[in-house]
């Protein structure tokens, strides 16, 4: 692959950030000149504005007051602005980064577990195959209503939404992993006398580790999902309630400041996954850094 | 029948010296439909420190032989016994080492941890650990490349590695496949003489499966010919050179060329069957 000058990719990529912006802020301004040009969806009733959102940004996230003044960090303007909404930008952040990382957390262990088991013996994944099978087929997040009503508004139905939707999906990848084991390494390390539990861990668990790896970032936009689709069907708090909130009041900036949130969350829990693979799986990149 | 030949299933030594035991040994694959036939009864013994070579064509069953030997697969018919116990498949016996004809090194541990991997398991301190491998990437021509990850080795290190992870752990019997098949001459003598080397001061029972006869000569004490698939044994020849051997003088003999030359024909005749089957 030939390598681009880093300098000209960023000059490109700033360009389109702004032609993006550019268009959503303005766009909707030449519908009075040219109808023709411009869709329905430009309307800012729908989209709202990059401008708008930034405003309605500061104001949920405290640091200006509805009056349109800054609020003062130290004269506690920002505390009091803070616990008068429950619901406010951080904690509805907090709130939904939590459940999402317990989702992931619990999602991947069990499934990888789950998978590592399976993929493990013949006579295990010879009788669940069907029974994975059936439930694999149905959508996840279908199931989100029922698990609202079975473990309540709180937390708890968050986490399981979130669990339910990673956990098939790093099952899956961990147990095909776990099959295509090449078995000269088994072997090998069966010769040099390792036991059952020792070929798991040093030669099972590592060579399964790429497909692994592979799983985690859908996994995390997954987890992220589920949390926010079980705060659409029933929530007191967290970004998802902060959507519904504002499209009941037919509040564009509000629904878009939460989508931008997630997308930043969704960006920076992606990276950290990237990273962590970067270093674990750094015996499969040596060749490639010459 | 030459006078070079001997008959090493009637060893007149006592039965304890006999280090490795082949009785009557098969092996069918089922291939969908098709049964292949890749051993036919094939019987010979090892004795105690010999280094024994197996070779013959591509096909010929030599991989499977070491395979069964080495409890990784289980014979169609046949025993086989180490020190007088039957070999289980699925169970490791232990002391017994196996070289791969594969590269079978862990592409997720550097050099050092993959060589130092057989002690790791039976949990010799980091400290020791630490000396054997370093005594075993010198003697592996390595240093330097203790931290590097196999992706970054040649073919011919690679193998050394793979060699050194063997060794480690002193097994008394050494089940070698090819080790060398993928180096140049060069090369591969200078491993010779790291083998020869390493096995004059350890005496391990070697059985070593190669196409190169003149590596076979080079190395063994004993030549087992095997023919073209279904391998059987074809022939057998005592290699009679005096040891401690130089890999490189050894070549030089008149002795060598007069076996070479008598094993050649037997051995080509082989070739030429195993690639018209
Ligand atoms: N797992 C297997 N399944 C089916 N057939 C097999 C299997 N392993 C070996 N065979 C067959 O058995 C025969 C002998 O194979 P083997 O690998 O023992 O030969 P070899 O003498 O080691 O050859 P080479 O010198 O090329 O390594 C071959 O025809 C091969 O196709
Ligand atoms: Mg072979």
């Amino acid at each position: 692959m030939r390598r681009y000058s880093t300098l000209g990719t960023i000059g490109w990529q700033v360009l389109i950030c702004a032609i993006v912006l550019s268009v959503w802020q303005w766009g909707y301004d030449l519908r009075a000149r040219l109808p023709w040009l411009v869709p329905d969806l430009l309307d800012p009733y729908f989209i709202s504005k990059p401008s708008m959102i930034f405003d309605n940004f500061l104001i949920q996230s405290c640091l200006k007051s509805k009056l349109g003044v800054f609020n003062g960090w130290f004269n506690g303007e920002f505390a009091k602005c803070l616990t008068r909404n429950e619901n406010n930008l951080w904690a509805a952040t907090a709130i939904t980064l939590k459940n999402t990382f317990f989702g992931f957390i619990t999602g991947v262990v069990s499934g990888f577990v789950a998978g590592l088991i399976l993929g493990r013996s013949d006579r295990l994944s010879a009788i669940f195959q069907p029974f994975i099978t059936a439930v694999n087929s149905i959508p996840r997040i279908a199931l989100a209503p029922i698990i609202v009503l079975a473990f309540g508004i709180g937390d708890m139905s968050k986490i399981v939404t979130s669990w339910i939707v990673v956990v098939f999906l790093v099952f899956f990848n961990t147990f095909e992993g776990a099959r295509s084991i090449d078995e000269g390494f088994t072997n090998a390390a069966r010769l040099l006398g390792a036991s059952e539990w020792q070929i798991t861990r040093t030669v099972v668990i590592p060579s399964t580790m790429a497909w692994v790896f592979a799983s985690l970032t859908p996994a995390i936009s997954f987890a992220l999902i589920g949390v926010i689709v079980g705060e659409f069907i029933g929530a007191e708090r967290g970004i998802g309630r902060l959507i519904i909130e504002s499209e009941a009041r037919g509040e564009a900036s509000g629904m878009m400041i939460a989508v931008v949130v997630l997308m930043l969350v969704g960006v920076v829990l992606s990276a950290i996954i990237w990273r962590l693979q970067a270093y674990l799986l750094r015996w499969q990149r040596q060749r490639s850094a010459e | 029948m030459s006078a070079l030949e001997t008959s090493a299933t009637t060893s007149p030594r006592a039965s304890a010296d006999r280090r490795v035991e082949v009785k009557g040994l098969s092996k069918s694959f089922q291939l969908a439909k098709t049964t292949i036939e890749a051993v036919r009864d094939v019987t010979f013994d090892v004795r105690r420190g010999e280094f024994v070579a197996l070779l013959g064509p591509s096909g010929s069953g030599k991989s499977t032989v070491l395979n069964m030997i080495a409890s990784l697969i289980r014979p169609t018919a046949g025993e086989i016994l180490i020190d007088g116990k039957r070999v289980v498949s699925g169970r490791a016996t232990p002391n017994v080492g196996y070289v791969f004809q594969r590269d079978t090194l862990f592409p997720w541990r550097t050099v050092a941890d993959n060589i130092g991997y057989g002690l790791e398991l039976s949990g010799v301190s980091a400290r020791e650990r630490k000396e054997r491998i370093a005594e075993c990437v010198a003697r592996a021509g390595l240093r330097g490349f203790e931290n590097a990850y196999p992706s970054a080795l040649s073919g011919g290190m690679r193998q050394r590695a793979a060699l050194m992870r063997t060794l480690i752990v002193e097994p008394q019997i050494l089940l070698m496949d090819e080790p060398f098949g993928a180096l140049d001459t060069h090369t591969k003598i200078d491993m010779h003489e790291v083998l020869l080397r390493i096995w004059e001061r350890e005496q391990q029972t070697v059985l070593f499966v190669t196409h190169d006869l003149g590596e076979a000569l080079t190395l063994a004490d004993r030549i087992i010919l095997f023919s073209a698939r279904p391998g059987r044994i074809k022939d057998m020849f005592a290699v009679d050179f005096a040891r401690a051997r130089d890999a490189v003088k050894v070549r030089e003999t008149p002795r060598y060329a007069e076996l070479f030359q008598h094993i050649w024909h037997s051995l080509g005749e082989e070739f030429i069957k195993g690639r018209s089957a």
